[in-house]
């Protein structure tokens, strides 16, 4: 399937090509082509993402194999943090803007909750209560600003900035991975594999995380994601930037 | 002369620190105002650095090392 920077549609390409639309997207802001944009995707197929600089963990060649042979092969990402899998089961929803830091209060905060923010809306909006922003103990890939439901990790955050060409001013990504099907048992799993592979004795709890699914086991994601996709694009609408 | 290469002072609030993730030229290389010479992370956000003149790169930070806001991380030689 082709993917498009043009549509608020969920989009379901394989995991390298929803990471290189990503990349696409910051790279329309970086050139000057537009200052703001978004998209959200669904893998058709899965593997263990994770920053490149994991690369150089010791163990790593000898992980990378035993989750190839688990069906989970390791993909790089250009956002921070750490290991996270992709499947089917998760939805991506990445927003990219121009803005200029310092001037317009732009900073790491204010872009998670660029992102956050219309996320918890929506969900309140789906009938979720108990909606916030925040660590998660014991998830993995956790950070200050998750999406939980409560207190559980829904979806995980993070970010990239690159200069815009010829300009002062940045492009940033935010963002943000939500798991929609599957338990958070079988993802959790995944996380732990590749902790026991490169010798690292951290382990992530399934209880920590929870899946849309679970709250919403009718939901239909496909109808349901574009009111998040007008509702990131016109909380930027309406910021200066 | 030298230039510094600074973490930025403005990316994100208060104190937390940040940790060069890779250098993407290595030390002593001759680099071009604008080249994209290294990436740090701080709450899960790749930031890019840039080289801010032209000129022979000296490296300060190792990669994996932390670093705290306004840190000089290289300097450039011109």
């Amino acid at each position: 399937m082709n993917a498009s920077l043009e549509t608020f549609e969920l989009q379901r390409p394989a995991v390298e090509a929803g990471l290189a639309l990503e990349e696409a997207l910051l790279e329309t802001i970086c050139q000057g082509e537009s200052r703001f944009g978004l998209v959200a995707w669904s893998p058709t197929d899965r593997a263990l993402v994770m920053p490149r600089r994991h690369e150089r963990v010791a163990g790593f060649p000898e992980a990378r194999r035993i989750l190839l042979d688990r069906g989970w092969p390791i993909r790089f990402r250009a956002t921070g943090g750490t290991p996270v899998p992709q499947s089917p089961a998760v939805v991506n929803v990445a927003l990219a803007l121009r803005c200029q830091v310092g001037s317009s209060a732009a900073h790491l905060e204010w872009g998670y909750r660029r992102l956050g923010e219309p996320w918890c809306a929506w969900l309140e909006a789906l009938g979720i209560q108990d909606v916030d922003l925040g660590s998660v103990p014991g998830a993995y890939c956790d950070g200050r600003f998750n999406v939980r439901i409560g207190g559980r990790k829904l979806a995980g955050t993070a970010q990239r900035w690159r200069r815009v060409r010829g300009s002062r001013d940045m492009a940033m990504l935010a963002h943000g991975a939500m798991q929609v099907g599957d338990t958070p048992e079988a993802l959790v799993a995944v996380v732990n594999a590749y902790q026991a592979a490169i010798g690292d004795p951290q382990r992530f709890a399934a209880g920590s995380h929870v899946a849309l699914g679970q709250v919403l086991p009718e939901l239909d994601v496909d109808v349901a994601l574009p009111k998040l996709l007008h509702g990131l694009a016109s909380l930027v609408s309406c910021c200066v930037f | 002369m030298t230039s510094d290469v600074r973490v930025p002072e403005e990316l994100w609030e208060g104190d937390t620190e940040g940790v060069i993730t890779a250098w993407l030229v290595d030390d002593g290389a001759t680099v071009a105002q604008g080249d994209l010479i290294a990436e740090m992370m701080v709450e899960k956000a790749q930031y890019e650095i840039e080289a801010p003149v032209s000129g022979r790169l000296v490296i300060a930070k190792e990669e994996d090392e932390v670093v705290a806001k306004g840190a000089v991380i290289a300097t450039v030689e011109t």
